[in-house]
């Protein structure tokens, strides 16, 4: 048996990835295209039309929630508001009295004139086509409304505020019964028209019009996945403050998620009420939100075609699936003559199997059943003990870049509560020099480095670079300035590849947005191309330790290589000061030299570094001036000799005691 | 009725539904504080602990409102009923946090939060199809004792609910404040790293807070069914999510917060449905939950929660 089966797909295996998923995505237009035709029952392409708009549903708040990370559980809030868009804007609830003002709509066709006994009155109609967009920016805007004020929140409380939010809007639509007709729901809503004729209440238009939708969200989703903007979600996924120090804008590149998202969701909407022709505010509560989440979670987060696939099955779940089976039950407890088999109805414990979903997915299948991310094979025996070439830096475009006035810092203080970690610290990092700060833990190191980059408020004190007053500055916009920096705990995006984390170091020079990444006019294609050479270009300073490993996730890398990963990755913004943060940390002697040189090729580009280091041969080695640290305060600078012969220095690193004895052995 | 005499009903009310919030609301805080995780398996947690009650009153022969007790057997009958509700909804929320979110314990992301979103919705659904979708008839055998204020009605219930929640949370602060348990949960929720370090056993500390947290949101179903005289499958999500706000409004985290938040969204639900409309309560409440995370998301009495990344 597996024989065959090992038989069967040799020759699929032989065709190349790309070729099968073109095959592939062909085979199910075909199919989805022909289902109708072959299968010719109302109610079934009625439920594979709905699937359809669940799965649009899906692909939106794939890219909240699977994309950019944002746990969103009101998201049914845009659903409704796309619905009750078309639906207020096509039946008779909200009928205003006809005034020479609706003249110009009428002309148009948006609106109607209705004559009445009490006076004439204006009905609107406008087109379902109109709205599939004006729903769709309408939503936008209310997720840009609603998520502007929420998003600066921790993930978990951005997750309550939505579902708050997504129980407001259904309630607000309850009481608003003038014009949402309450509770009741909205009646009389248009069927949408083509070329004169209307849809009516066939499922065979709609069904193709869901399909389309699908087709072309999943498109929209998958371009914008593989461009700047989705690698810029991603990194807000993996790692916020990361992200932010890399030059992405946090609350722009979320409200875009969330704006994307509502958009899907508003454009269902419009399909969605157009097919029932009706709506009533609990099609749109807390439990719609949760399917859709259970779909997401069912065919992976992040994962496009899971999300679809997730969709479609909880969707035959639900209208055909547990009806058989709930039959089945029966007739087999006629048989038998069990009276509680032949009453159990399966459809009712939908909801149970959604919580079931749920769990089970997240304590066994986290990645879902189309997991977004395809492991690597992991580089074969000869590849990972090739011989180890060393690189260097290469005169890269924009890489030594020394046309600055420096960096320049002026009494800076920051306290932690009554902990002083910095006390009115002055530093000067000259144009293409390397300035070491060293300093026992604790000193307040790295506190500097997160003032100098924005990560960390500081009380008093100016920080100028390049001459401009930098201080007070986000992180995002002291990179596009050319700050760029590495982490003392290496903060990586962990669950992207080693070319997607050097090419989000990147963002701040790329200038694609989220209608070039969809459209990809030939501008975009080429900067894309360029960040794809650029990117290679940078790995291969560390000579072939990253090369080879480019398609890598980045957690699979040993230690060494994910520092030399995050040099990159701040290397790829095109610094003009590079602040280094322990860089050799964890090396082993000969990788610690390796790098040394490496960041030494750096420099002897014109590159103006910043660095903490421990190790003090390496300090020796790069600085032009040392920087001591200790208890938040600068006790002494100078030449790395000098430093070393500094008597506050001996005692700050190694006790008074040991100082004694040092002078007395001398 | 004055409107002064119309303040003081609400204001009874009020507090009667804040004793119920608060009590909730010290659930979620303590888990929060401790795991920094939002439980929404807590909302039906309550609602199954209404049920436990529901179904204690009635194995000891009490149906409806016919049945009034007096004395030592009223006495016997409430504090059987509390301590059986307490017991299985603390067993229920160890057991919820042993099979379902311990195995995610170091897993990042929103992973947990799903799950327990899961589990919210498996109670809810277990409940709904065991017992039915039609709502319960609550037991109460208080006799109908009333104290009239001006206009206003105090009854009996409304006292015994303000002394149940008044000792349930005083000895939950002395036990966070005084015994060593409290001590190693107060460290855990600091620094859970630095605890274990010291030798706390975090994961007992979890279970503590886990079991804790429902027994009090247990205790808070059963004064759900005898305040209003019905339970139903539905009840744990508004009460849930107004008893999150409570939380967070008291400053997430926060013991005194969880009781002081779970007071102020009782009144406000009392004055909301009396001089602006019961149609809008959640609609405020929600406002009140998006504004104070949004301009004070530490809360009126916590501090702001250190941001462990």
């Amino acid at each position: 048996m597996t024989r065959a089966i090992a038989l069967l797909s040799r020759p699929i295996a032989a065709i190349p990835d790309a070729r099968r998923r073109q095959i592939l995505i062909a085979v199910l237009t075909v199919a989805a295209l022909a289902f109708p035709l072959l299968h010719d029952n109302d109610a079934d392409i009625d439920a594979a039309a709905n699937a359809a708009a669940y799965a649009t549903l899906a692909l939106g708040l794939n890219i909240v929630v699977g994309f950019a990370g944002l746990l969103d559980l009101g998201y049914a809030a845009f659903f409704a508001i796309g619905a009750y868009a078309y639906g207020i804007l096509t039946s008779f609830q909200v009928m205003p009295p006809w005034s020479a003002f609706w003249e110009p709509f009428a002309f148009l066709y948006l609106v109607e004139r209705l004559q009445q006994p009490g006076g004439d009155v204006v009905h609107f109609t406008v087109s379902f086509w109109i709205m599939l967009p004006v729903s769709a920016l309408l939503a936008a805007f209310f997720g840009v409304l609603f998520g502007a004020p929420t998003l600066r929140l921790r993930g978990d409380y951005l997750a309550i505020v939505t579902l708050g939010f997504g129980e407001i809007v259904p309630i607000v639509v309850r009481n608003t019964d003038w014009l949402t007709n309450g509770a009741a729901g909205l009646n009389g809503v248009q069927a949408p028209r083509l070329f004169g004729v209307s849809f009516g209440v066939d499922a065979l238009p709609y069904y193709y019009v869901a399909i389309a939708m699908v087709a072309l969200l999943i498109f929209v989703s998958i371009r914008l996945r593989d461009s700047r903007i989705g690698r810029a979600w991603m990194a807000i996924r993996e790692d916020e403050t990361a992200a932010m120090a890399m030059g992405i804008d946090r609350t722009r590149t979320k409200l875009m998620a969330f704006a994307i998202g509502a958009a899907f969701a508003g454009m269902t909407g419009t399909f969605y009420v157009a097919k029932l022709q009706t709506a009533t505010p609990e099609m749109f509560g807390f439990p719609v939100s949760v399917m859709i989440l259970v779909m997401v979670v069912l065919g992976g987060m992040g994962s496009v075609w899971g999300v679809v696939l997730g969709a479609v099955i909880l969707q035959l779940l639900q209208s055909w699936w547990l009806k058989d089976l709930s039959e089945w039950l029966h007739t087999l407890g006629a048989a038998i003559g069990n009276a509680w088999l032949q009453q159990i109805d399966l459809t009712r414990a939908v909801e149970l199997i959604f919580g079931l979903i749920l769990v089970f997915m997240m304590l066994y299948r986290r990645d879902g059943l189309i997991p977004a991310t395809r492991k690597e094979p992991a580089l074969n025996f000869e590849q990972q003990h090739a011989e180890v070439r060393r690189g260097g830096a290469l005169p890269l475009a924009g890489l030594g870049n020394s046309d600055h006035g420096g960096l320049d810092v002026r009494g800076v203080t920051v306290r932690f509560g009554g902990l002083v970690a910095l006390n009115a610290v002055d530093l000067t990092v000259p144009p293409s020099s390397v300035v070491a700060v060293i300093g026992p833990n604790g000193s307040g190191k790295s506190t500097l480095f997160n003032v100098i980059t924005g990560l960390t408020p500081a009380e008093s004190g100016v920080i100028h670079f390049d001459g401009a007053d930098i201080q007070g500055l986000p992180p995002h916009e002291l990179l596009r300035r050319g700050i760029a920096r590495t982490f003392q705990n290496i903060r990586l995006f962990n669950n992207l590849s080693v070319l997607d984390n050097v090419l989000i170091g990147q963002h701040a020079r790329l200038t694609t947005g989220p209608l070039a990444a969809v459209l990809r006019p030939p501008a975009a294609r080429q900067e894309e191309a360029d960040a794809r050479i650029r990117a290679t270009e940078i790995v291969s300073i560390f000579g072939n330790r990253l090369l080879p490993r480019l398609a890598q996730t980045v957690s699979h890398l040993s230690y060494a290589n994910r520092r030399r990963v995050e040099i990159g990755r701040a290397l790829a913004s095109q610094p003009r000061i590079l602040l280094l943060d322990e860089p050799t940390a964890g090396m082993n002697p000969a990788e610690t030299l390796e790098l040394a040189e490496q960041i030494k090729g750096l420099h002897d580009l014109g590159l103006t570094i910043l660095l903490i280091e421990h190790k003090l041969d390496v300090v020796t080695r790069l600085a032009d001036k040392v920087v001591v640290l200790d208890h938040g305060e600068k006790i002494a600078e100078g030449t790395p000799d000098e430093v070393r012969r500094n008597e506050q220095v001996l005692t700050a690193y190694l006790g008074r005691g040991t100082l004694a004895k040092a002078t007395a052995d001398a | 009725m004055t409107f002064g005499d119309l303040l003081l009903q609400q204001t009874i009310n009020g507090l009667s539904l804040g004793a119920m919030y608060a009590l909730l609301a010290l659930g979620f805080t303590l888990v929060y504080g401790i795991l920094e995780l939002i439980n929404f398996a807590h909302f039906n947690v309550f609602m199954v602990g209404s049920f436990v009650g529901l179904w204690t009153l009635q194995a000891m022969g009490l149906s409806g409102q016919s049945v009034i007790l007096t004395g030592l057997p009223l006495l016997g009958v409430m504090l059987t009923a509390l301590a059986v509700t307490m017991v299985v909804s603390g067993v229920l929320g160890v057991a919820i946090e042993r099979l379902s979110l311990r195995p995610l314990r170091n897993v990042r992301g929103p992973a947990a939060m799903i799950t327990t979103i899961g589990v919210s919705y498996v109670l809810f659904n277990i409940v709904l199809l065991t017992a039915g979708a039609d709502s319960k008839n609550y037991p109460n055998p208080l006799p109908p004792l009333t104290w009239a204020l001006g206009d206003a009605v105090l009854r009996l219930r409304e006292v015994l609910i303000w002394i149940v929640a008044v000792a349930l949370m005083l000895a939950l602060h002395l036990f966070v404040q005084r015994s060593r348990l409290g001590k190693a949960m107060r460290a855990t929720a600091q620094d859970p790293e630095a605890a274990r370090m010291m030798g706390v056993e975090v994961d007992r500390v979890i279970v503590i807070a886990f079991f804790v947290g429902s027994a009090l949101a247990g205790a808070g179903g059963l004064i759900f069914g005898l305040y209003y005289n019905f339970t139903s499958f539905i009840i744990g999500f508004t009460a849930g999510l107004r008893a999150f706000t409570a939380a967070v409004l008291g400053g997430i985290g926060n013991v005194p917060g969880a009781m002081l938040g779970g007071v102020i969204i009782g009144l406000i639900e009392a004055m909301g449905s009396q001089f602006i409309a019961a149609a809008w309560t959640d609609v405020i409440i929600f406002s009140i939950l998006v504004l104070v995370l949004v301009f004070r998301p530490a809360g009126l009495l916590g501090r702001v929660a250190p941001n462990r990344s």
